[in-house]
């Protein structure tokens, strides 16, 4: 009881310095990256949407436009533009002259186009006329829902797991024990009467309660950000049906990849003075996991957390397979067996950090 | 605590190649104990070790019967203030000391009110609540000093701990030694300034290049140092008759004449036969006023064993 006492005073003594750090400032940018683009993104869409609503033409007069069509026939089935520019262009047009064609000349031409821009409330149309035809016509939707859930599955496994977690939770994690030795205030805890053990676990809980806060957080956040610009009745019958769920598994998977990798690099800055050594040895290993034996890859973070993801990430069907692996585990575990997985590899690795912290000792230079 | 000393067993402690300590056996007693050498000559790393800061490559450290590897039981009777700064940054000097407290397992009044006791002791109460790291080098050593006596510990180690300090708090500072050695417990103390070691210590330790050269009472020390004879003042009436008489006995090897004409400086091999003869030379009828012992300090004990170089 006394040792679970201590264990949150020293946690509670370390909060302001897991979470101000000068050294690991950075890991908030890293969290809130994502989170930042996905606002762009909706700040783009209500844009284009309000616009959308502004210059609405009938959707039928819209769909009847076809390839061949003059402005002037588009002008007058689809009414005023949202945007309309024309400009011209030189064009490079090569042509074989002399008999047999034997000789390429190459010429340029003045092209004159125009670009036209109309939404239906939902499509955005960009038409593009040369020599006074349209000569293409693209539709997309002005935001895309599917499309949307799917770059964030994208972004959560490829960006925040496997970069932002993990150079995070080295940030925080290595400068525990790494950080107090190069500001030479370690033996200050090392001279507590605790054991050691519990230093290493009040540190691990400080190091957690951060990088869960800024990544659990982070990963919610950009969720959030991912379902603000959406249509709301969309988007409300999705949290009803399954986005509250979701947004619970990336949080709580972030939270575990916290877990895991904050043991990983807090064992790492007992042994090593250097971060770079570890970052670029553990990243190998996480990276090249997915193409290693079975029961190897039961020895990584990223084989369990990666599984708990509530959405697969988008993946081209016809990437190599040795891609689809390196991003995918080809036997994911279950839900229940990746959270034990992960609890049991993480309390082995912190048992071996004790091992080593027991033996750690401060020498911060010859007297 | 069924052994109330600190006891190193052959201790060696190596830094890589660099030698930290070597072979070191000592029995330290309660009281206080002074440990003198030059830089690099091994001080700190004892006081390391007594710590458990650092662990012995051979042999083994017991600190009143407690191993320095149990932080746990050990840091509950130790204080250590060490050359470093270890406050927390942006802690004011009350915090400090309190949250050693809080950690040492102490309610939080608890820790408050012996936090204010100690910081009273080194003269700190009125700068407790300002940063420490807006303290002046002298404050600083004084509150690492509160935070090492706060817990009122059994084992007080200190490495340097008069640096810094202006000559009112110095002699405040040497009071609290002296009254934590006169309870029985232990003050292991560093200094490079031999006068106050003199004035402080029960015992020194002498060390050079990792190795014990002498340990003991000041007194004693000098006393196993057959190669270098004793010196002693000596005020008396007839100075150069009594140098003749001196002159005459085998066991001394230089006498000089003050200045004055009204004292000598003697060096004898053999102090207990230069005794009997001051006390036959005063019989005889010459007035001997005063004799004092020139060379039985730390300061001497440095020069002989060590050499210049502090």
């Amino acid at each position: 009881m006394q040792e679970l006492s201590q264990i949150w005073t020293i946690a509670r003594l370390q909060l302001s310095r897991v979470f101000f750090s000068k050294r690991s400032f950075w890991v908030y940018g890293l969290a809130l990256f994502p989170s930042l683009i996905f606002f762009g993104h909706g700040v783009e869409v209500k844009y284009r949407r309000a616009n959308a609503i502004s210059h609405k033409s009938d959707p039928a007069a819209l769909d009847a436009i076809r390839q061949g069509d003059t402005p002037e026939e588009v002008l007058k089935a689809a009414g005023t533009p949202a945007r309309d520019q024309t400009f011209s262009f030189n064009r490079r047009v090569r042509s074989k002259i002399g008999k047999g064609g034997v000789k390429i000349e190459e010429k340029r031409e003045e092209v004159q186009s125009r670009y036209m821009q109309y939404f239906d409330g939902n499509r955005e149309f960009s038409l593009n006329f040369e020599g006074g035809f349209l000569q293409s016509k693209n539709i997309r939707n002005i935001i895309n829902f599917d499309e949307d859930r799917r770059i964030y599955a994208g972004v959560f496994q490829f960006f925040y797991l496997r970069l932002a977690i993990f150079f995070g939770c080295l940030g925080i994690f290595m400068n525990l024990f790494r950080g107090e030795m190069l500001d030479k205030t370690l033996h200050f805890w090392f001279l507590v009467p605790a054991r050691r053990e519990v230093l290493l676990l009040g540190k691990y809980v400080a190091g957690l309660i951060a990088s869960v806060t800024i990544f659990g957080l982070g990963a919610a956040l950009c969720y959030a950000m991912m379902l603000w610009p959406q249509d709301p009745a969309a988007a409300s019958a999705f949290w009803q049906e399954q986005g509250a769920s979701n947004m619970f598994w990336y949080a709580a998977t972030a939270a575990l990849g916290c877990v895991g990798y904050g043991s990983v690099f807090l064992a790492a800055g007992l042994l090593l003075r250097n971060p770079i050594i570890p970052a670029i040895t553990i990243s190998l290993w996480e990276g090249i996991n997915g193409i290693l034996p079975s029961a190897i890859q039961k020895l990584s973070v990223l084989y369990y957390v990666q599984s708990l993801s509530p959405v697969p990430p988008p993946m081209d069907e016809n990437a190599p397979v040795l891609i689809r692996l390196l991003f995918s585990p080809a036997d994911p575990p279950s839900t229940l067996v990746a959270v034990a997985g992960l609890l049991a590899l993480t309390a082995f690795v912190l048992w071996a950090a004790s091992r080593a912290v027991k033996k750690l000792e401060i020498n911060y230079g010859t007297e | 605590m069924s052994t109330p000393e600190i006891i190193f067993d052959e201790v060696s402690k190596f830094y890589g190649e660099v030698l930290g300590v070597s072979k070191v056996t000592l029995r330290i007693p309660p009281g206080t104990t002074s440990l003198v050498g030059p830089n690099g000559s091994g001080k700190t790393t004892l006081m390391n070790l007594m710590a458990g800061l650092i662990h012995p490559d051979r042999g083994s450290v017991s600190m009143r019967g407690l191993s320095p590897r149990d932080p746990a039981r050990l840091m509950r009777v130790t204080g250590y203030a060490t050359q470093y700064d270890s406050a927390p940054r942006g802690t004011t000097g009350f915090d400090f000391v309190a949250t050693s407290l809080i950690l040492a397992g102490h309610p939080k009044s608890v820790a408050e009110r012996k936090a204010s006791e100690a910081l009273e002791r080194v003269s700190l109460s009125s700068a407790a609540h300002r940063k420490v790291a807006a303290y002046s080098k002298g404050m600083r050593q004084r509150v690492r000093l509160a935070q090492a006596i706060a817990n009122d510990p059994e084992i007080l180690i200190l490495d340097e701990p008069l640096n810094g300090l202006d000559p009112l708090v110095r002699a405040e500072t040497i009071a609290l030694f002296r009254e934590f050695a006169a309870r029985g417990r232990h003050v292991i103390l560093s200094s490079h300034v031999l006068q106050e070691v003199d004035v402080i210590s029960d015992q020194v330790i002498l060390i050079a290049n990792g190795m014990i050269v002498a340990e003991g009472q000041v007194k004693n020390v000098r006393e196993e140092m057959h190669d270098h004879p004793s010196q002693y003042l000596i005020r008396c009436h007839n100075a150069s008759q009594v140098a003749s008489l001196l002159f005459e006995m085998e066991h001394i090897t230089q006498v000089q004449m003050h200045e004055d004409r009204g004292g000598l400086l003697v060096m004898t091999r053999n102090r207990a036969e230069f005794s009997k003869a001051l006390t036959r030379i005063s019989l005889s009828g010459h007035t001997v006023e005063k004799v004092v012992a020139a060379d039985d300090n730390v300061d001497a004990l440095y020069e002989y064993l060590i050499g210049g170089g502090r």
